[in-house]
């Protein structure tokens, strides 16, 4: 009998920015040092939101097949890895291509390196490192069975749509019951946004359009508000 | 074993005509050059024919598979881009572009600096390999060719033997003396090299566990294992005729040919390709030049600029050659691949976010 | 004992804190390690399980540690970072004395006769108790325990208190009066069977990252999430409500819930009669606290609270969770009560999924508490003017009750008697109150005063900078022991290597130090298990009873969960089962908290709320993650976050550094925009010193019962930064990022 399939799980909802996976990363030896997760502040002038970033394994790899190198295979379990060092000659094809924003250059020793599911771990029956030490279970590493167990309110999908291109990948992401694909559809977003913190507003707006419950009772009392003291100012560029 | 069943999958049945049409000229001119250079066959040498087989076989190969290759659109794209760059008026001025070629090659390819910062063991492995195998080809092909040739001279007051190359006397050199014994010996001065280079990245392959983990054999073995094998029966032959005189000599003979036979043939599937691909990456030095001063791409969710502008246009294209379309719905927006990573991940973020239609379960 | 000799610059050139991101063995390929030890994480009261990987006696890296029940391998980036502290440049390796000029190397027999030599000097000049010691609970139980006793015997002071002054403590003063126990009453695995889930003031997400699995476990199945910050935090953001409360007003907003719930008759009667104490006077003292008249103080919607209490009131099963947010005040103890009265009046507790307790912040916060480590306390949580426990301690110690000193004076207390010339000697370990002490300029001025201070410490942190004696100590991972987690769990805490160069183990140094103050005959123990079962006998009969717990049976059960009165008992995950408290009539006490102002509220003159907090990048005082550089990297220095609307009206900008005033001092930082706080309210973080101390600008006042500080409430003003102001904190930026050796 052969062990039941494990898969990989991505709930953005649950990440709380704390970086546990990113450290973790570290750890994998064909990349020891350096990270390959990443998680990303959202939105920082509205709220705490994170989110994390592994790579997603397409079915179809817009990176592989953007190389013009040929380094990027994809092995018999699906798993898409980083560029072979001999071949790889640096270009960021893949880094530019990549639907998720996964694959990274290492200009240093001329070689993409990417999330490969920690290959030294799961081919020895072992969890991935970010999602056995991730605290939330934004990562996780089970059974099909047994995150429809644990999380019944969600299901998981691999169907995302890009614009007008759909990407099947590996890796499932958590959405409600009424979703199928996930659809990232940036124009809309982007009409004449002109940098995060506009993004930002224009997103707000579509919140506001489209509901959350009770706006009015969530936001604090109003408060009598100090005197501006106008001055010089720094900016802390190092931030 | 995957990669070599895909590769021979080239040749069962998927073979690409203009492909076989480009290496079957290039092998004719080889051909052509072998017959030529040799003088009509004159220079050669017929206990070499072995050899010259395999290395046309080889090189048809290896002229189909780089022919291949470019047709893929990334591929051709830089190719293209590559050579236009180079050859831009604009980098010609002060001599940039040579100066560019110049940088390039001695970094990249001769030097390798980068593969002293994946480690220095490597680095040494590598270089040793790499020279080795270039000495002995250096040698070997000239040879089996018959582009090179060595006749008796003269024997008073010394002896000394006439190197022709291409059928023209160049050179009369003492039997005696260090520099002959180089030439003489240059087989086993590169068994040398690839010896313990190999030695260095056999240890690496098997007590690394990053190394370990995703290794395979026919891919990172196999190669190894052929040059290993050529080294040491090369090594071998030296050794029962300079010492042992002729002990077993013509059985080894046999054998190391063979396995030359072997590594040639080997040279156009697996990881040794990558010596004929890898001066791809000087066009990389020229797209990355070529785009310095000039605006890049700007990211239109979080501003950074992320690559070069070209980049983004010649990548566009290029995944439109591949079906993929990442155009923006409307049409008038930018590309999804003309957001940059950060960006494109904060805005799947959010878009999950949406589709969870902000709320929380 | 004065200033600073040379500058701070030069303490930290060669002390630090420098950072470095590189394991022992470098981030080439990994050597394969001789052992795995099974072990926790040092930070905070999760103590999470984890593997030590150690090859030569190093530990070179870490495993997950899959099979302890609590985190099942899950960390936050401080416990799968914490292995590069371990042999880290800056550690201390041998005994340091001051000179003009610094430090100097010493041996220990010279750093010890100096020691001894001080200590009675100071003693017989001004008498026992002006030699104190403080101490801190990352240390292990046993530690904790002999901390007591060294203090008690060997030094024969009663000044002996902790840092846990600044952070459990009026949890503890709330429990004792409600329940006449000072623990969490439930394992955390109650958590997930609970409906409602209401954490007050506390920023799980980045305060205990490994707890927020248990809530969504709860949401999995259905569980409703309340969360009462001031703001946004990770956990507030996806909660189903998040009350945004004014810092300083939890009491009210408690006092209006459980007017709700009575209006609303939301109330377990059969528990209140029967098993409560104190119903009708509670009752009557909320009649009038009407969700308007909290929402006035709390600056919250009445609407909001009405819909809690709707959330909280009639669910089937719930779990009250609380941390420093409500419990760093004036009145943090009346805070905890209030919410107490919530669990308490719906009579959900003691049954499965019906859960109550204080998050504990720090690594061993809730073992080191209950041992003796305290001012008033004696082991097994037993109170030190309480005849009966005294006679019983001054038996298992061998001692008469004349040589026992009487309840001492708490932290603050300690720094303010050391300011009007009263203690001259102080003791510190696993302290770095220039960090974490309410005002710390007034914590600077205390130390500088000081006829003489000794730092035990492996790093040199700020406050040891100002000792005459620093004695290099030992880390979490070279030492065996016992902590007792944030739920009441005793586990097992491994040593993995030995301390490096001269250093040595903390248990060494106190008894050493004991042999020499003349005391050896007290602390004669072969190892640390002796030291244990020593306290199992403390305990007995105290309400924190670990006689039944043996090293054994922790490293076999996987933790056992106090009290445990015997060998054969199994331990109690959760208390109250019988619905019996642990006071002698057996009822749980209501108490009435009405609602009264912090000790500072803004005015005219400072019109912004300041509150203080913690980033899931850093531990305590930082003296171990402001070493790792992925930690400071992510959280480099302070910041401060402010909303939009205050931005505005005050006309600075994202990134803009400004300085905040309070009336003690001044603090300057860049700001962070973000509409994730309350607009009358701003946030620095505080793990760092000197200049870059939050708590330079706030208060120490005390609660009254617990002695806790008020750190969450302060009043400021905040300006534009001088250009001097910004230079300085550029500069201290980048200083925090200097790496070993650069």
């Amino acid at each position: 009998m052969s062990a039941p399939v494990k898969e990989f799980f991505i709930d953005f909802q649950r990440c709380i920015g704390c970086n546990a996976c990113v450290a973790g990363c570290s750890e994998c030896h064909t990349h020891r040092g350096k990270p390959m997760v990443s998680v990303d502040k959202v939105d920082p002038a509205h709220s705490a939101q994170t989110a994390p970033m592994v790579c997603m394994h397409c079915k179809e790899p817009t990176c592989a097949l953007s190389c013009p190198a040929d380094a990027i295979k994809m092995d018999e379990n699906g798993i898409v890895h980083s560029s072979l060092k001999p071949r790889c000659i640096a270009c960021r094809n893949c880094e530019i291509a990549c639907p998720f924003g996964v694959p990274k250059i290492s200009e240093e020793i001329q070689q993409m390196q990417k999330c490969d599911m920690c290959f030294d771990r799961t081919s020895a029956g072992k969890k991935p490192m970010c999602t056995t030490v991730c605290p939330t279970g934004a990562l996780f590493y089970g059974t099909m069975e047994e995150m429809k167990r644990l999380r019944p309110h969600s299901k998981p999908i691999n169907k995302w749509r890009f614009g007008k291109q759909v990407i099947e990948t590996k890796l499932w992401v958590m959405v409600p019951h009424d979703v199928d694909e996930v659809v990232v559809d940036w124009p809309e977003l982007l009409n004449g946004a002109s940098g995060p913190i506009d993004l930002a507003v224009k997103l707000k707006e579509y919140f506001e359009k489209h509901g959350v419950p009770d706006p009015e009772i969530r936001e604090p009392l109003p408060e009598s508000m100090p005197e501006a003291r106008p001055d010089e100012t720094e900016e802390a560029e190092f931030l | 074993m995957r990669e070599l069943a895909d590769t021979l999958r080239y040749f069962a049945g998927q073979l690409h005509w203009p492909s076989v049409r480009n290496a079957s000229l290039l092998t004719a001119l080889l051909v052509l050059a072998i017959v030529v250079g040799s003088r009509n066959l004159q220079n050669f040498d017929a206990a070499l024919v072995g050899y010259t087989y395999a290395c046309v076989a080889a090189a048809f190969a290896v002229f189909y598979r780089y022919s291949v290759w470019l047709t893929k659109p990334p591929t051709k794209k830089f190719w293209r881009r590559g050579w236009q760059l180079c050859f831009q008026p604009a980098l010609w001025k002060n001599l940039r572009s040579p100066r560019i070629l110049g940088e390039a090659v001695t970094r990249k390819l001769v030097v390798q600096d980068f593969v002293w910062r994946r480690s220095p063991a490597r680095w040494l492995g590598h270089m040793l390999i790499a020279a080795g195998c270039l000495l002995a080809f250096a040698i070997t092909f000239p040879l089996v060719f018959g582009w090179i040739h060595f006749e008796m001279g003269a024997v008073e007051p010394d002896h000394t033997y006439i190197v022709s190359v291409f059928g023209f006397h160049v050179h009369e050199l003492p039997l005696a003396g260090f520099f002959s014994w180089l030439v003489f010996h240059g087989l086993v001065v590169a068994s040398f090299m690839v010896i313990p280079g190999v030695m260095i990245v056999m240890y690496r392959r098997m007590m690394e566990e990053g190394a370990t983990a995703v290794q395979r054999f026919s891919r990172d073995f196999l190669p190894l294992i052929l040059l290993f094998v050529v080294s040491f029966s090369g090594l071998l032959l030296w050794v029962s005729y300079e010492y042992l005189e002729g002990y077993f000599f013509t059985a080894l003979a046999q054998f190391h040919a063979w396995s030359v036979i072997a590594l040639l043939l080997y040279l156009p599937f697996g990881k040794l390709f990558h010596i004929f691909q890898r001066p791809a990456s000087l066009g990389v030095s020229y797209y990355k030049a070529a785009n310095a001063d000039k605006d890049p791409a700007r990211c239109p969710v979080t501003g950074e600029a992320f690559a070069p502008k070209m980049q983004t246009d010649d990548l566009k294209e290029v995944l439109g050659e591949l079906d993929f379309d990442y155009s923006a719905p409307d049409g008038k927006g930018p590309a999804w691949n003309e957001v940059s990573p950060r960006g494109k991940r904060i805005l799947i973020a959010r878009a999950h976010s949406i589709a969870r239609k902000h709320k929380f379960d | 004992m004065a200033t600073l000799p040379i500058p701070e610059e030069k303490y930290i050139q060669e002390f630090g804190p420098h950072v470095t991101d590189t394991p022992v063995t470098g981030w080439t390929a990994k050597p394969e390690p001789d052992k795995l030890v099974k072990t926790h994480c040092c930070f905070c009261g999760m103590q999470c399980g984890i593997q030590l990987a150690v090859k030569d006696n190093q530990v070179i890296g870490y495993e997950p540690w899959e099979d302890f029940p609590f985190n099942e391998g899950r960390l936050c980036p401080k416990g799968v970072k914490r292995y590069m502290q371990t042999h880290h440049p800056d550690r201390l390796t041998d005994p340091l004395i001051r000179t003009e000029n610094g430090f100097r190397k010493a041996t220990w027999e010279e750093a010890f006769d100096l020691i001894v030599r001080k200590i009675r000097e100071i003693q017989e000049r001004k008498g026992k108790d002006a030699f104190s010691m403080l101490s801190g609970v990352s240390l292990t139980n046993e530690k904790s325990y002999l901390i007591g006793k060294f203090a008690r015997i060997a030094l024969n002071t009663a000044n002996l208190d902790y840092n846990g002054r600044f952070c459990m403590v009026s949890a503890g003063g709330g429990n004792k009066k409600a329940f006449g126990v000072d623990r969490a009453a439930n394992s955390w695995a109650d958590i997930p069977k609970a409906d409602v889930i209401y954490v007050a003031g506390s920023n799980v997400s980045e305060c205990f990252p490994t707890l927020i699995h248990y809530i969504w476990a709860a949401r999995d199945r259905g569980a409703k999430l309340i969360v009462a910050d001031p703001r946004e935090t990770p956990i507030a953001r996806t909660a189903d409500y998040h009350i945004p409360v004014r810092p300083g007003t939890d009491s009210a907003l408690n006092q209006a819930l459980l007017h709700e719930l009575i209006r609303n008759d939301w109330i377990d009667h059969e528990f209140v009669e029967n098993n409560c104490k104190g119903w009708e006077e509670l009752k009557k003292s909320v009649e009038d606290c009407t969700p308007e008249w909290a929402g006035e103080i709390c600056g919250v919607h009445p609407e909001l609270i009405r819909k809690v209490a709707a959330e909280w009131g009639p669910a089937k099963t719930s779990f009250l969770l609380h941390a420093r947010g409500i419990e760093q005040h004036t009145k943090g103890v009346d805070n905890v009560l209030s919410l107490i009265n919530l669990v308490l009046t719906t009579g959900r507790i003691g049954r499965e999924g019906c859960g109550y307790g204080t998050i504990t912040g720090q690594g061993n916060g809730q073992g080191g508490r209950e041992h003796g480590h305290k001012c008033d306390q004696l082991p097994g949580n037993r109170d030190i003017e309480n005849p009966a426990h005294r006679e019983y301690i001054c038996k298992v110690w061998g001692i008469t009750d004349e040589e026992l000193p009487r309840k001492g004076m708490s932290t603050v207390e300690i720094f303010k008697a050391v300011h009007d010339d009263e203690i001259a000697g102080m003791l510190t370990i696993c302290f770095n109150p220039l960090v974490s002490h309410p005002n710390t300029n007034f914590a600077r001025a205390c130390l500088e005063k000081l006829d003489f201070l000794v730092s035990i410490d492996f790093f040199m942190n700020e406050t040891a900078r100002y000792a005459d004696v620093v004695l290099p100590g030992s880390l979490h991972e070279e030492e065996e022991g016992t902590v007792t987690s944030a739920e009441g769990r005793v586990i097992r805490v491994r040593q993995a290597i030995t301390p490096p160069g001269n250093a040595k183990r903390d248990t060494e140094i106190l008894l050493e130090l004991a042999r020499r103050l003349g005391k050896e005959k007290y602390f004669s123990y072969n190892d640390n298990e002796e030291i244990f079962n020593e306290l199992r006998v403390a305990s007995k009969g105290g309400t924190a009873d670990y006689s039944g717990i043996t090293w054994k049976r922790i490293e076999e059960e996987m933790g056992v969960f106090w009290p445990c009165p015997e060998e054969g008992h199994p331990g109690t995950p959760r208390l109250f089962e019988d619905r019996k408290s642990f006071h002698p009539d057996g009822k749980f006490h209501m108490h009435t908290t009405p609602y009264r102002k912090s000790h500072e509220v803004p005015d005219a003159e400072y019109p912004i709320y300041y509150t203080t907090g913690r980033s899931v990048f850093h531990y305590l005082s930082g003296t171990q993650t402001r070493r790792i550089k992925f930690l400071v990297e992510q959280a480099t220095g302070p910041i401060c976050e402010m909303h939009p609307k205050l931005a505005e009206r005050l006309g600075y900008k994202h990134r803009q550094i400004v300085t905040i005033e309070t009336r003690r001092g001044k603090l300057s930082v860049p700001l962070q925009i973000t509409e994730a706080i309350r607009p009358d309210t701003v946030f620095v973080p505080y793990h760092w010193a000197e200049r870059l101390s939050a708590n330079q600008l706030t208060v120490d006042a005390l609660d009254p019962v617990s002695k806790m500080p008020e750190f969450k409430v302060a009043a400021c003003r905040i300006r534009a930064a001088t250009k001097e102001e910004a230079a300085q904190l550029r500069k201290d930026y980048s200083t925090l990022l200097q790496e070993a050796g650069a």
